[in-house]
């Protein structure tokens, strides 16, 4: 099953709201201890390992701060 | 910033000035996941009016017009008629659009003027700080009701539906895929499109009236009070149970407002060039 | 008709879009419009209310076109956010305001100058305006074409403030070839939109305007703005304040009309706008027939008040006479620019709907020497 590469929050925009970590069905978030630029308390993709790449918290994040990254497969791989 | 937000927001006008969870940045997202599925930014043409919704337009690189509290549908019709191969949307909130604005949204419907008008309804006036609104539901404290509201609420699809407008939907922003898709069928829609959006504003409404100031919270309220339906019946019984509709609830073609003017100016040259002038 | 008039020249400078809402004594202008906008391809629209009129033109005018709107008091009254708007916005337009009486709905037939004010502070905050006063059925039709022509060269609004007389006489109007006439053009972009900056002003205070949908994408908001479009912060909300009031008032060479009829070095002046100028000129004419020199001082831009200009046409007078429908705005003005502890600033106002005649101006001088 294809997961996740990485997650990117954008430190610049974040503002902490955890939205991310409630629509995740998978447990991926948690809250870190890492602030934003806007000096707000940012989530952190935990368990990254669970991720399924539904994209649910990339479309749900109120200011368009997330990206999930999708690992590539061989075959795909440029 | 995302990939959607990479092509599509202005970004020197970044942060979005919305309070942390509010549902107004997730709007911007859904409305531009349609316009990015249609390939329509280069006629996109944008006006709002006052209140927090009013700035998702703001912050989308196209071309916008932001203009007075309530008078953002005029403004939208003065760029449809000086060039009707525009796609123009309107940015409202409830307040600006039902309260102060509700005259020209029955007059742009009546007259099914090619246009989307985007509706954020948060259940009050929230710029302000919390005050009542014509959505605003019976019994509600706010901060201008401080003995609960006496005042029914208006439903804006119905109001619409009623005045002439030809695509009516409402969605939230608990349902980001049913709401692109109503994006993207009102602002392909050959007529007057009524899109009203529920929405978390967990700073007023959801201190005020529902309970908690908590984005999660206040997002659970919209999964949990709105409900999708299929049909009118359905519609009613929902309401009865005194929870929110949500639903693709009218699509209608009929003769479209820049379309007939086009045909009268085309007849009246005719003649006036046979010689009489009518 | 001056109305009608007035129309004629709007179509004449390229005016392709109008939104009104009927009101006594301004109607005619868009009963006009909406006959004949169409033949040229352009719109007109009866709006809601004059709310949705003037939002309605603003909107058009960043659409591309020249957009006007006519009203009179009540009508104007509406209007007043929307011309704020129009400020704000840097969007040129023309309004014209065929003045009836007030206040509220006042008297719809009749004429009245109580508008003076209004039409330059009647919007909130600090800003400036321009207003063209005709007095003849020749003025409306004048000042309509200079009116889309200063509205185009400031990106500003343009207030044409006639009244219930100039709007509705009936008198020859020689109406130029549309090739004698020179119109301005709107200030586009010189620059490709990459490098485009919204609201930043030329060397004369104006920035560039592009029409919605070519390209530039641009982020008009009606807040205090940055050069950028953004809501500003207080050092920029300054400047941007400073700025739409200054590319007015630094040009107003440019376009300030003042003109003196009868004797320019008579001792006795009266000082004039709009409709009355007419019954001042008879009033001197009668004069010179009798053996008195009198001069009539006749303003016809009265925003930006053009100090200089009054102040040089009244020169050497020793009796000033503010003649002027509504209860004493223009002496008021002229008593700010006139400074001479020997000289009162007299005022004859007639109030009520009724225009004065030329024998009460003589009268006037007789018994209240
Ligand atoms: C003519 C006028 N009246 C009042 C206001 C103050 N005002 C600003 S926003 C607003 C209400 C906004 O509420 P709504 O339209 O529901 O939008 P929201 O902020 O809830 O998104 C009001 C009354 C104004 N800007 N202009
Ligand atoms: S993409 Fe889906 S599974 Fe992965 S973190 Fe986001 S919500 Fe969770
Ligand atoms: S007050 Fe409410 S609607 Fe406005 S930005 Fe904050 S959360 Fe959003």
């Amino acid at each position: 099953m294809k997961g996740a590469e990485r997650i990117e929050i954008d430190r610049r925009y974040c503002k902490g709201c955890m939205l991310c970590q409630y629509v995740c069905q998978f447990d991926v978030y948690e809250q870190g201890q890492e602030r934003s630029a806007l000096d707000y308390l940012m989530p952190r993709p935990a368990r990254i390992e669970n991720c399924r790449v539904c994209g649910l918290c990339e479309s749900h994040c109120p200011d368009m701060c997330l990206t999930v990254v999708a690992q590539m497969n061989r075959k795909e791989k440029r | 910033m995302n990939p959607l937000g990479e092509k599509y927001l202005r970004k020197d006008f970044l942060p979005f000035l919305f309070c942390p969870g509010c549902g107004d940045g997730m709007i911007v997202q859904s409305f531009l996941q349609a316009v990015e599925d249609l390939g329509c930014r280069e006629n996109l043409a944008m006006t709002a009016g006052i209140g927090c919704s009013a700035w998702i337009a703001v912050y989308i690189h196209a071309d916008v017009l932001k203009v007075l509290h309530g008078r953002a549908i005029p403004a939208a019709i003065g760029l449809k008629a000086t060039q009707p191969s525009r796609t123009v949307v309107t940015f409202t909130g409830d307040g600006d659009c039902l309260a102060i604005g509700g005259n020209h949204l029955l007059h742009a419907a009546r007259r099914n003027i090619d246009m989307t008008v985007v509706v954020v309804n948060n259940q009050l006036y929230a710029m302000t700080g919390g005050q009542v609104a014509p959505s605003t539901k019976v019994g509600s404290k706010t901060q201008t009701t401080p003995y609960g509201n006496v005042e029914k609420p208006l439903d804006g699809c119905k109001v619409a539906a009623a005045a002439g407008a030809t695509l009516v939907s409402r969605w939230s922003t608990a349902h980001p895929r049913q709401l692109i898709r109503a994006f993207k069928n009102a602002l392909t829609h050959k007529g007057f499109a009524f899109v009203e959006v529920m929405s978390q504003c967990p700073v007023q409404t959801g201190r005020y009236l529902l309970g908690s100031g908590s984005p999660q919270f206040n997002f659970q309220w919209l999964k949990d009070n709105c409900v999708a339906v299929k049909d009118t019946s359905q519609r009613d019984e929902v309401e009865a149970q005194g929870k929110i509709p949500l639903g693709d609830f009218l699509q209608v073609e009929k003769p479209e407002f820049m379309e007939e003017v086009r045909r009268m100016n085309e007849r009246v040259k005719e003649a006036k060039a046979k010689g009489g002038e009518r | 008709m001056g109305n009608e008039a007035c129309a004629e020249a709007a179509l004449l400078a390229g005016c392709r879009f109008f939104a009104g809402y009927p009101i006594t004594p301004a109607t005619e202008i868009l009963e006009v419009m909406s006959r004949r906008l169409p033949l040229v391809d352009g719109l007109c629209l009866q709006m809601e209310d004059e709310i949705a009129a003037v939002v309605a033109m603003v909107g058009a005018s960043w659409g591309g076109a020249k957009s006007m709107t006519a009203t009179s008091g009540p009508g104007f009254c509406l209007m007043q956010e929307g011309i704020g708007l129009a400020v704000a916005v840097e969007a040129p337009c023309v309004i014209v305001n065929v003045q009836r009486g007030g206040p509220a709905s006042g008297q719809s037939t009749s004429t009245a100058q109580g508008d003076f004010y209004q039409a330059r502070y009647g919007s909130n905050g600090d800003y400036s305006i321009i207003v063209l006063c005709p007095s003849t059925a020749q003025e409306m039709f004048d000042h309509t074409v200079k009116a889309f022509n200063l509205s185009e060269r400031f990106r500003v609004p343009v207030i044409i403030l006639s009244d219930e007389v100039v709007g509705h006489i009936r008198e020859k109007v020689c109406i130029p070839d549309a090739d004698q006439l020179a119109f301005a053009p709107r200030k586009a972009p010189t620059v490709p939109p990459e490098e485009f900056v919204p609201f930043k002003p030329d060397a004369d205070g104006v920035p560039f305007m592009p029409a919605f949908n070519t390209g530039y994408r641009i982020p008009v908001i009606s807040q205090a703005k940055s050069l950028s479009g953004n809501r500003g912060n207080a050092r920029e909300a300054d400047e941007n304040i400073r700025r739409i009031v200054a590319k007015i008032e630094d040009h107003l060479d440019e376009f300030a009309d003042v003109q003196v009829y009868g004797d320019p070095k008579a001792e006795t002046a009266f000082v004039t706008f709009g409709s009355v100028c007419r019954a001042a000129r008879s009033a001197v004419d009668m004069g010179r027939e009798q053996g008195l020199a009198l001069r009539s001082v006749e303003v016809k831009t009265v925003w930006p008040f053009p100090d200089t200009l009054v102040r040089k046409a009244l020169a050497g007078a020793k009796r000033i006479v503010v003649m002027e429908m509504n209860l004493g705005m223009l002496q008021r003005e002229v008593e700010r620019v006139i400074r001479q502890p020997k000289i009162k600033i007299e005022l004859f106002s007639k109030i009520g709907g009724i225009y004065p005649q030329p024998q009460e101006f003589l009268r006037f001088l007789e018994e209240k020497r």
